[in-house]
């Protein structure tokens, strides 16, 4: 039932009342009652009054058990959080309220389940998004060479360790500073700068450029792209700096490589032209020169072809063509088969031969043949360069601690000298004033190097005091 | 009387090869196995032409030239200079140098030995006609 309902029905009651009451005072004055009409007014007014403030009382305590229980509905879920429904029961007015209420609840409640679902889907997509970010600086940071990125104001976004090495910055002082302040080097920051405005469309760019590091300058090939936002629009640069000096030394040595081979070539090859020539001449008048210029011809032929050979054996082992068979090999017994060969010489130059050979139980794997190489090289040069007299000592030892097996060949000739002791096992390097002393082909301890470093992983190492004489020692593991 | 030639190189074979050819020309022929051997002997016993190799120990032969160029008792005497392919050197710091001519190797004795005539024919015409003037 209705407030107004009831209202209503309390006003129905309330005249019907006062009507009873006019009836009865009519009625009572036709009896002829004297009946006091003030007094009668008094009473009525006095029972509308109670009868209002009755039903009042009724509809307060109603509505306010209503309103109470609503209160402590939305207490309670306020309280747990939970949106649920209101329920009421009795007075309609309420009831009403309550419905416009539950479906405000019901909207509310659809609404927040939404809103957490779309919160837990951000929250995924941003912790995704954090961890690409990171595998991206991880990928960039990863790279050796230097990554710059700035954006379209020329400013740091990004940089890795390379790069803050290489251009001698900190990426945490340097982020969002503009270029300038932070790379020193001004035609790269030109270079930056200009792929950002350039207007052309061909987003990379490669160019060469030299920096300075630690005085020495390298050779860098810088690719410079242009970062373009869908619509087209320039938002920075990605600057990536990839050293080549290695490859530029490189190519340099493979050039050096070829004109030495082909003087040195040429060196032999000229002497026997020359000799042809005054054979066809008649330069040579009787048969001892003659002999003797066919004698040279020979030696020459011979040289060339020694030149041929080496250089063929070090290209090989260089490129890896070469095959190496490893198989035990006692350093012993190797440098003891090279005395042997080269005794005759040595006599022939009064040169003393000592050996200090080591016990031959320890063995390194290795390929025979190369190694008797090295170690024939080794000698067949200390013989070489030393003085009639002298004396070359080679010895082999096991040095258990590092567990290498080193070989020693030492010599009292003439030394080398501190500049040249860099550049001994270059190819077709002579010490000034070597050739004087020897014949080379300037290859034969460059073959040692490679034998022994490139082929077998050993190392070769010479120490010299010029003059006096000088040692060179090679290790390889030893075999276990 | 005949014309004194020395020879500098540090290719023995290429040292006598050269020199025989010349001496059996009829020359006087003295040799040096470097650059610093070949100075000293220059200034000893003043050659009438120097042939010299561009890479020698010591003092390469370009070194040599200019030396020679700055002595009063050698600075007549043209050098010839054999140079060897792939070792190119500019023209114009053989011209500064004084090098009368060049040659390459790998060459021929015979054309030496035309060289050489040449060049001392060209040096007593001038000295000639120094003389007269």
């Amino acid at each position: 039932m209705t407030v107004a309902k009831r209202l209503g029905l309390a006003s129905v009651a309330l005249v019907s009342l006062g009507a009873s009451a006019a009836y009865y005072a009519v009625t009572m004055a036709m009896r002829g009652h004297r009946v006091q009409t003030r007094n009668l007014n008094y009473l009525i007014l006095g029972l509308v009054a109670a009868l209002t403030s009755l039903l009042l009382l009724l509809f307060w305590r109603s509505v306010n058990r209503t309103v109470g229980s609503i209160s402590r509905q939305l207490n309670q879920m306020a309280r747990s959080k939970r949106l649920g429904l209101v329920m009421v029961e009795g007075c309609d007015e309420i009831a009403q309220v309550t419905q416009a209420l539950n479906r405000l609840l019901t909207s509310l409640r659809d609404e927040m389940g939404r809103l957490r679902a779309e919160g837990r889907e951000l929250q995924i997509q941003s912790r995704l998004a954090g961890a690409e970010k990171k595998h991206a600086e991880a990928v960039i940071f990863s790279i050796s060479d230097a990554v710059v990125v700035t954006n379209r104001f020329d400013e740091l976004l990004l940089a890795n360790d390379a790069a803050e090495t290489l251009l001698d910055f900190k990426l945490s002082h340097s982020l969002r500073k503009n270029i300038d302040y932070i790379v020193h080097d001004g035609a790269l920051v030109r270079l930056i700068r200009e792929t950002r405005s350039s207007r052309s469309n061909s987003a990379r760019r490669v160019v060469e450029h030299s920096i300075d590091q630690k005085g020495r300058a390298r050779t860098f090939s810088v690719t410079l792209s242009c970062v373009r936002t869908p619509g087209g629009e320039v938002s920075g640069v990605v600057t990536v700096l990839h050293d080549i000096t290695r490859e530029k030394e490189i190519s340099q040595m493979k050039t050096d490589f070829v004109s030495s081979v082909s003087h040195e070539l040429r060196t032999p090859l000229a002497s026997i032209q020359a000799y042809v020539e005054m054979l066809v001449d008649g330069e040579a008048e009787d048969e001892d020169t003659r002999r003797e210029f066919y004698q040279i011809m020979a030696g020459e032929a011979d040289r060339l072809n020694r030149l041929i050979e080496n250089i063929l054996n070090i290209s090989a082992i260089e490129s890896g063509v070469v095959r190496i068979v490893r198989e035990p090999v006692c350093l012993a017994q190797a440098a003891k088969d090279v005395l042997e060969v080269v005794l005759p010489q040595a006599r022939a130059k009064s040169i003393e031969l000592i050996s200090r050979l080591g016990s031959p139980r320890r063995q390194v794997v290795a390929d025979k043949d190369m190694i008797y190489r090295a170690i024939l090289n080794l000698v067949s040069n200390a013989l070489k360069y030393t003085a009639e007299g002298g004396a070359v000592t080679v010895s082999t030892n096991v040095d258990e601690r590092r567990e290498v097996a080193v070989c020693e060949v030492s010599d009292t000739g003439v030394g080398i000298a501190p500049e040249d002791l860099p550049h001994i096992f270059d190819k077709f390097y002579r010490a000034e004033g070597h050739a004087r002393i020897a014949k080379g082909t300037g290859l034969g301890l460059a073959l040692v190097k490679q034998i022994i470093e490139t082929a077998h992983d050993g190392k070769l190492s010479v120490t010299s005091d010029a003059g006096r004489g000088s040692t060179f020692a090679f290790e390889l593991p030893i075999l276990q | 009387m005949s014309k004194k030639v020395l020879v500098a190189d540090d290719e023995a074979h290429i040292l006598h090869v050269v020199s025989m050819k010349l001496a059996n020309a009829g020359y006087e022929v003295i040799t040096a196995l470097d650059g610093e051997e070949a100075y000293e002997l220059c200034l000893a016993e003043s050659p009438d032409l120097v042939i010299t190799d561009y890479q020698m120990p010591y003092l390469t032969g370009l070194e040599l030239c200019k030396r020679l160029r700055r002595d009063k008792s050698t600075m007549q005497a043209p050098v010839l200079m054999l140079t060897a392919r792939g070792f190119e050197i500019e023209q114009e710091e053989i011209i500064a140098a004084g090098v009368a001519a060049t040659m390459t190797k790998p060459f021929s004795p015979r054309e030496v030995l035309a060289t050489v005539k040449r060049l001392l024919e060209t040096d007593g015409k001038e000295a000639t006609k120094r003389k007269a003037t």
